[in-house]
């Protein structure tokens, strides 16, 4: 346990330190002398933003809930916390027992963004944990990894022992028995991390190694022991109504992004947006059933006293049953002063009647995402919603009582004209003069409309996967082109910091070489970078230079069709034939339909929607 | 019908603020089915309030809020529901139906804070309560602080001395000394402790590191007369 007297004097001068003291409600503190492994989460980002992650929540209750052994949160110690730590020589905790993180069996991180990539490795330091797995000692944890950017690990590889592919609701308790069972029998690194390699969605990067060809791509990934396969296939969950599915969650004190019971409904989207990474992991659709989605909120809202539930998944529409489902919340709750919201609305599916049930929604803000401006370009990317859907989604709003309207769109995506870019003045004046032709009378509150752009990031596992993308120079041309059109002071245009998105694309389709920028722009000072004040380009700039790294060949490469890429060793069950044909078919504006219509073909091998949707 | 409750808050629950406060026992009172009265209007809210709220960074053994509930229940039971979903750092200590009308936060004017420090200097037990009595019997004691000003902020001096009404020494170990101070809350004149340890950090004399000190608010008080008593 680290020193309190010390502890509590820097907690005195911090910004927030309910962010450094754990106790939260339905918090698990055991007795780390009678547990026989010792598991830290740590979400690498500041307290409020982790806390807002459903998944810690699912692994965290996962983990305690066995007997012998204990889960402890870990975050990334906010700049001022960070700066008096390394003063008073306080190393990194975790918030349960203030044990120090190096004493534990395991450290996990979950990789939701690339930019959290420079937090991981503080948070290493923090702890007094080397970098990289070749120079720790059986004595240091084993470094886990999972989550959404685990599906191209390799800027990181070098620094993560075991990474997991897939959802871990059933690995993670594989592999803790796994090791708890050495620990028991006598402990060797080696021979675990060989017995593990060989369990399906368990990732060991230092059984491989990498061949590249002159130009710089990979040539050839070779597995350097028997166990570890050449192919790794993602984990994935296929009864989510039998799978472990928290009752409780801990309860914040300080307020953080959603302080309300999630309620996660479903996995998986078959949209098939061309952009969008999460729609090809998580394939295919797997839904919780409506009694037992109606058995947990009962129990989480009793476990937190949260006063709002939430329907949480890629695309909440899409759920089957929602119409039950929502109106059973109102009807259990809707007179014990417990809400119920819908996030990530989407406008194809935009659901009237749904919507009007819900009586404790705010009427101010409403969000659409259309995506891209333009028709033509709409159907590049596949997102299957045109102008009257928009029309009508929005009239109805307006009846409704919202005066608020959000758009979010990107700017970069492939074959974009400025026409295209143009297209999101267009649409935000649509949505405007939808307002004012109203009569005069029917018009209800302040009315404003605000489009935002993000820079468009090339994912693995997307039919973009092969693209580059959009210079800085053009990202900058491209949002002022719409700045500079839109005069009215009722819309209001935003748009993302475009040098972000080059360094976050570097990331997103890096390979192994890129460890060592990483770990020099740490020691140039990276942190947070994805919080733009805490950005620094140009740190960035000199970080690739001085390690001898083109940026561009990672960001600005068109990749030709036959290129194995970094991430090519996993197998997500879509396959890299398929999402091809897809590339090829946002080039000629095809679209593709929704698999729950008719499966598209799109390579998973045991789909069980087929049959059951289509 | 107001029930008035006493709590406490300790250990690093200090570290909790008062909205963060506020939204813990809102939620308790929502899973300990507290039948809490709420306001009209589009974003109803739990009426209760809490007393004097304490400073970030500061324990209290003895912490006071008044609740306005729909129906009387019975107040045993009230803190045993609340204490079975409170965490173990903020506990009810006990909760009465007050017989006169005015609020809780209206009624208090003192309280009494226990305050823990190191030295620099190597003083004796009288040495430190012969400087502190010389520092009170000095005449003014001038502390300065941001104030707003419509919307600027300006430097203001202020004496609060009138603001404290004893200290007492009452321990000294090695170099960590422990006093208890009673100061004006509320309305009517509030010393923040906080401003009451950077005065004391003025006292060349004392040498008193300020970044050590450790503050418990042990008592809040209703001025009876000459007499000064508990609200429970
Ligand atoms: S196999 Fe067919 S139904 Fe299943 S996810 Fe792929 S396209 Fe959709």
């Amino acid at each position: 346990m680290i020193n309190k007297k010390k502890l509590d004097k820097i907690l005195n001068k911090v910004e927030k330190p309910a962010r450094y003291i754990g106790m939260e409600q339905n918090s698990v503190i055991k007795d780390l002398n009678n547990v026989k492994v010792k598991f830290a989460f740590c979400f690498p980002d500041v307290y409020e933003v982790g806390m807002s992650h459903l998944g810690l929540h699912i692994l965290y209750n996962l983990i305690n809930n066995e007997k012998d052994y204990a889960c402890e949160r870990v975050f990334s110690p906010w700049v001022d916390m960070e700066e008096l730590m390394r003063k008073e020589n306080i190393p990194l905790y975790t918030l349960e027992n203030k044990e120090e993180v190096k004493n534990f069996d395991f450290l996990g991180f979950t990789l939701q963004y690339e930019m959290s990539y420079t937090n991981i490795l503080n948070v290493l330091d923090l702890s007094g944990i080397p970098f990289l797995s070749k120079d720790r000692t059986d004595e240091d944890p084993l470094i886990i990894a999972g989550g959404p950017c685990a599906y191209n690990p390799e800027p990181i590889a070098d620094m993560i022992d075991i990474i997991v592919l897939g959802e871990g609701e059933e690995v993670t308790l594989e592999l803790l028995d796994k090791y708890k069972e050495y620990k028991e029998n006598g402990w060797d690194k080696e021979t675990f991390l060989r017995d593990i390699a060989s369990i399906k969605g368990i990732y060991i990067p230092k059984f491989y190694q990498i061949k590249y060809k002159e130009d710089g791509t990979i040539d050839e990934m070779i597995p350097l022991v028997d166990e570890a396969p050449r192919v790794i296939e993602k984990r994935m969950v296929r009864d989510l109504d039998t799978m472990y599915s928290p009752e409780t969650m801990i309860v914040p004190y300080i307020e953080t992004i959603h302080d309300r019971v999630v309620l996660e409904i479903f996995r998986g989207c078959t949209h098939g947006c061309r952009f969008c990474q999460a729609g090809m992991l998580y394939r295919p659709i797997r839904e919780k059933s409506t009694s037992r989605l109606m058995e947990l909120a009962e129990k989480l809202v009793q476990s937190t006293g949260y006063e709002d539930v939430s329907l949480s998944s890629l695309s909440t529409c899409d759920y089957s049953q929602l119409q039950l489902l929502v109106s059973s919340l109102m009807g259990e709750f809707g007179d014990r002063n417990v809400g119920v919201s819908l996030p990530s609305l989407r406008l194809d599916s935009f659901s009237i009647d749904i919507l009007k049930e819900i009586e404790k929604v705010r009427k101010s803000g409403l969000t659409f995402a259309p995506e891209a401006g333009s028709q033509r370009l709409r159907d590049v990317i596949n997102k299957g919603v045109n102008e009257e859907d928009l029309v009508n989604a929005v009239t109805y709003a307006f009846n409704e009582g919202w005066s608020r309207i959000k758009l979010y769109f990107m700017i970069g995506l492939p074959t974009e004209t400025d026409e295209d870019v143009l297209g999101i003045k267009e649409l935000s004046y649509l949505v405007k003069d939808l307002f004012f032709d109203r009569p005069k009378e029917e018009r209800r509150g302040n009315f404003s409309v605000t489009a935002s752009a993000s820079c468009f990031v090339p994912k693995p596992f997307t039919p973009f996967q092969w693209v580059k993308q959009e210079s800085i120079d053009e990202f900058r041309r491209k949002a002022y082109l719409v700045k500079d059109n839109i005069r009215d002071n009722k819309v209001t245009f935003n748009y993302h910091d475009a040098e972000l998105s080059y360094v976050e694309a570097i990331f997103a389709r890096g390979d192994r070489k890129l460890s060592k920028v990483l770990i020099n722009a740490w020691e140039k000072g990276a942190r947070f970078d994805g919080w733009s004040e805490h950005f620094s380009f140009d740190l960035w700039l000199e970080a690739f230079e001085d390690m001898g790294i083109d940026g561009e060949f990672y960001a600005l490469r068109q990749r030709n069709m036959d290129e194995v890429f970094p991430w090519d060793f996993i197998d997500i069950g879509v396959s890299k034939k398929y999402l091809y044909k897809e590339y090829q078919k946002a080039i000629a504006g095809e679209l593709t339909n929704d698999c729950r219509l008719k499966c598209t073909g799109c390579g998973i091998q045991d789909c069980a929607m087929r049959g059951v949707f289509n | 019908m107001i029930l008035r409750v006493k709590f406490n808050k300790k250990n690093y629950l200090k570290y909790i603020g008062h909205l963060d406060l506020l939204r813990l026992f809102q939620r308790t009172f929502n899973r300990a089915e507290i039948p809490v009265k709420y306001s009209e209007g589009f974003n109803p809210h739990p009426k209760f309030s809490i007393a004097n709220p304490l400073s970030l960074g500061i324990e209290s053994e003895e912490e006071y809020m008044d609740i306005d509930l729909v129906e009387k229940i019975n107040t045993e039971d009230f803190i045993k529901r609340m204490n079975h979903i409170l965490p173990k750092d903020i506990q009810i200590l006990d909760a009465i139906y007050p017989d006169d009308e005015k609020s809780i936060s209206a009624k208090l004017s003192w309280a009494l804070y226990e305050i823990r420090f190191d030295i620099e200097k190597d003083l004796s037990l009288d040495e430190v309560k012969s400087i502190l009595e010389n520092w009170l019997n000095s005449g003014e004691i001038m502390i300065s602080r941001l104030r707003k000003k419509g919307k600027r902020k300006v430097m203001k001096e202020e004496d609060i001395r009138p603001l404290i009404q004893m200290i007492q020494v009452k321990e000294k170990a090695d170099n960590e000394v422990t006093i208890e101070s009673v100061m004006r809350v509320g309305d009517g004149g509030n010393l923040r402790p906080f401003d009451f340890v950077d005065a004391l950090g003025n006292n060349i004399e004392l040498g008193m590191d300020v970044d050590s000190a450790s503050l418990i608010r042990k008592a809040l008080y209703i001025e009876n007369g000459e007499r000064l008593d508990k609200p429970i």
